[in-house]
């Protein structure tokens, strides 16, 4: 029992540093994933798909198809998974950690760029390098009704808008027959400097000291 | 050898012939007759004492047996692991982005909330943990509640085994005995009752069988139960309701109190206790065809509430058993009806075993061995003050203002999902909804704009569709 706990723990330890997680964050986030898979070994999409909450999501796709997504790894491969293992898991689930007191002005640049990483390859599903139209168009439509006010073609003309205000700002003169490719990730990046991320993409973890609850006056 | 073996059977004989009879008297002194009589020696009270006592010990053990090795001592949560952004946050996600700019617009960021929604709903979802039993803090010496094996020293195991010996050995045939003994009178004399003619006797002592065996079956779980605010008990002509986690609900509420059930009509044992119940008082049993007609089922409810000398019907809106840490959506049905509503709410003690009845997990029966083998039910009931529907209200409306007086008194988590995802899954409608409430606030921005341009364009279809929002 005692040679299992150890082992365990350097197992973790491992992850402490790969993923920047502190060891409690990190047992917790197993107990989730455990549940997640019902104690197996690796989570698939559908494990993901029947949480509740999850389908009141409009981009619970995009956002599924996320952690399945080998470039979310930070190892240069890509294409997607089947299932994810434990340690997939908290790759994906390490760009939604918050900087601690500790981490430096350099940390946190780089902690910023993996997270618009993150969300440039949301929307880039191909994997060429750049966000087209037609991409852009499919998050949109996602992220509006399908069925309300907004009709497919109003979805449309808006991701239109939205696309011609990137290119406006990137390439400024553009000739009337030339096409814009689609937005690349350093476009990406400027569109979104003036942005404060540290408080939108980060999910905070709690301490574990709560206390269950008490019946009102038990026994007198 | 042969004139060695009579005395011997005789000895036998004798010995088993006493301790039944001591064990029966025992059992008819401290048990029956009190539940008869509606009294109590306080022998529960002193054993939930002690056993409190010998837990705190256990837990002590544990965690110093913890530190030794210099490990944590696995603390659950019950609360969850992170904290969630409220939902208002997308209009502020565009109130400080839009002060950039001077009219708001669709927005790349805007995908950043919906993003940290989901992932938030992964880590962290709300549902599926109200399905699971309820975790504890300290280790109330049963196996089924325990995740720190490595820690449990030798003198903890063998605490352990005595206690396995003691809830297997003596408190299971005890109850086994008393649950049968109440069940059986409960039939004998309901039948007895039954054949007299209708009067006020009769009423009066349908009442009190029903209490006293009532009481006998509380004694065979061993269940302690505090009643909160009595003076709100619910009368005749209303609807009690109270939120469900396990099928012994019934019997703690029907301890207290006549109250008229409503359910499935059963084949078997269970068939045969409600044909008798309901030769004395009447209780709403439904066919199996007539449930699915809503109808007829809310017909049968509105003629007995309004019966003033019949008693109120007891009713769990939520209708599957959740595990006592919030209460989820309530039924609309039940409050449809036109009636006084009596809330009650009930909350289990986790720590001396847990009440919850996860019906994908167990069955009926090895649920029922495993809370008779437990330590004791403990638990609280809050009588709410009676709830009527207001001008105006409609009966979802009221069914959510009763639910969230029911979670606040019990100390319980107010949640607006149904009960029924514990099977099913979630519809479409709620993905819609999120996706309308984005687009209106993005129609809402661009509706000023749209009305510029009309003035120079032609009215299209876009126009009408953003238009007749």
């Amino acid at each position: 029992m005692g040679a299992t706990q150890t082992r365990s723990e350097h197992k973790y330890q491992d992850l402490v540093e790969k993923t920047g997680f502190s060891l409690e964050q990190i047992t917790n986030l197993h107990k989730r994933f455990q549940h997640l898979s019902g104690n197996e070994e690796t989570i698939s999409k559908e494990s993901l798909e029947s949480i509740p909450a999850l389908a009141n999501n409009p981009i619970k796709k995009q956002i599924i198809g996320a952690f399945f997504d080998k470039r979310n790894q930070h190892q240069d491969e890509a294409g997607s998974f089947e299932e994810i293992g434990f340690e997939q898991f908290l790759m994906v689930m390490s760009h939604f950690r918050p900087p601690s007191l500790k981490t430096t002005e350099e940390e946190k640049e780089a902690m910023r760029k993996e997270k618009l990483r993150f969300l440039f390859n949301m929307h880039d599903t191909d994997n060429d390098g750049t966000i087209t139209l037609a991409e852009y168009r499919t998050v949109v439509e996602e992220l509006l009704s399908k069925s309300g006010a907004i009709g497919q073609e109003a979805a449309k003309a808006i991701a239109d808008a939205a696309m011609l205000e990137v290119a406006s700002t990137n390439v400024p003169h553009m000739a009337p027959d030339e096409f814009y490719e689609g937005i690349t990730f350093e476009h990406f990046e400027q569109i979104l400097k003036g942005l404060e991320m540290e408080s939108r993409m980060h999910i905070r973890f709690l301490d574990m000291d709560t206390t269950t609850m008490r019946c009102g006056k038990s026994k007198s | 050898m042969a004139w060695f073996s009579p005395p011997v059977d005789n000895l036998l004989y004798r010995c088993l012939s006493v301790s039944i009879t001591v064990w029966l008297t025992l059992l008819f002194v401290f048990t029956i007759v009190p539940a008869v009589l509606g009294v109590s020696f306080g022998i529960r009270s002193f054993y939930i004492a002690t056993l409190l006592k010998i837990f705190e010990w256990a837990t002590l053990r544990m965690e110093m047996g913890a530190k030794e090795k210099n490990q944590e001592l696995y603390k659950p949560y019950t609360n969850g692991i992170i904290v969630k952004e409220p939902p208002s946050s997308l209009r502020e996600l565009r109130g400080s982005a839009s002060c950039l700019r001077s009219e708001p617009e669709f927005e790349m960021a805007d995908i950043f909330y919906f993003c940290r929604r989901g992932v938030e709903s992964i880590v962290d979802d709300e549902v599926t943990k109200r399905f699971s039993a309820q975790e504890l803090e300290s280790w109330n010496l049963l196996t089924r509640s325990n995740y720190n094996f490595p820690h449990i020293s030798l003198r903890l195991a063998a605490l352990w085994g005595l206690g396995v010996l003691v809830r297997y050995g003596i408190l299971l045939p005890l109850r086994v005995t008393l649950a049968v003994s109440g069940i059986s009178l409960l039939l004998v004399l309901t039948t007895l009752v039954a054949l007299l003619p209708r009067t006020e006797l009769r009423f009066y002592l349908s009442e009190k069988v029903h209490l006293m065996c009532y009481r006998i079956c509380v004694r065979a779980l061993t269940a302690i139960i505090t009643y909160h605010n009595r003076e709100n008990k619910p009368k005749n002509g209303g609807i009690c309701v109270a939120n469900h986690t396990t099928p012994i609900d019934v019997i703690i509420l029907a301890n207290d109190g006549c109250y008229s059930l409503v359910g499935q009509v059963h084949g078997g044992l269970m068939g045969m206790i409600q044909r008798a119940m309901v030769k004395s008082t009447p209780h709403i049993w439904f066919e199996r065809s007539e449930v699915k007609d809503r109808h007829l089922v809310a017909k049968r409810l509105s003629d007995h509430v309004a019966d003033k000398t019949k008693q109120p019907i007891l009713i769990f809106p939520e209708g599957t058993c959740i595990n006592n840490t919030s209460v989820m959506m309530f039924k609309k049905g039940s409050f449809e009806i036109e009636c006084t509503v009596y809330p009650v709410a009930i909350k289990y003690d986790p720590r001396f075993g847990d009440a919850f009845w996860n019906s994908s997990k167990f069955g009926l029966v090895s649920y029922l061995l495993r809370m008779m083998s437990s330590w004791a039910i403990v638990c609280s009931v809050w009588y709410l003050p009676p709830m009527n529907r207001e001008e105006g209200e409609d009966a979802v409306q009221f069914a959510n203002r009763v639910k969230a007086a029911i979670a606040a008194q019990g100390g319980l988590v107010d949640l607006i999902w149904d009960g029924g995802l514990k099977r099913a899954k979630v519809k479409d409608a709620f993905k819609e909804e999120q996706q309308k409430l984005y687009s209106k606030v993005l129609v809402g921005d661009h509706d000023s704009r749209d009305q510029r341009s009309d003035k120079c364009s032609e009215g299209e279809n876009d126009k009408d569709a953003a238009e007749g929002q």
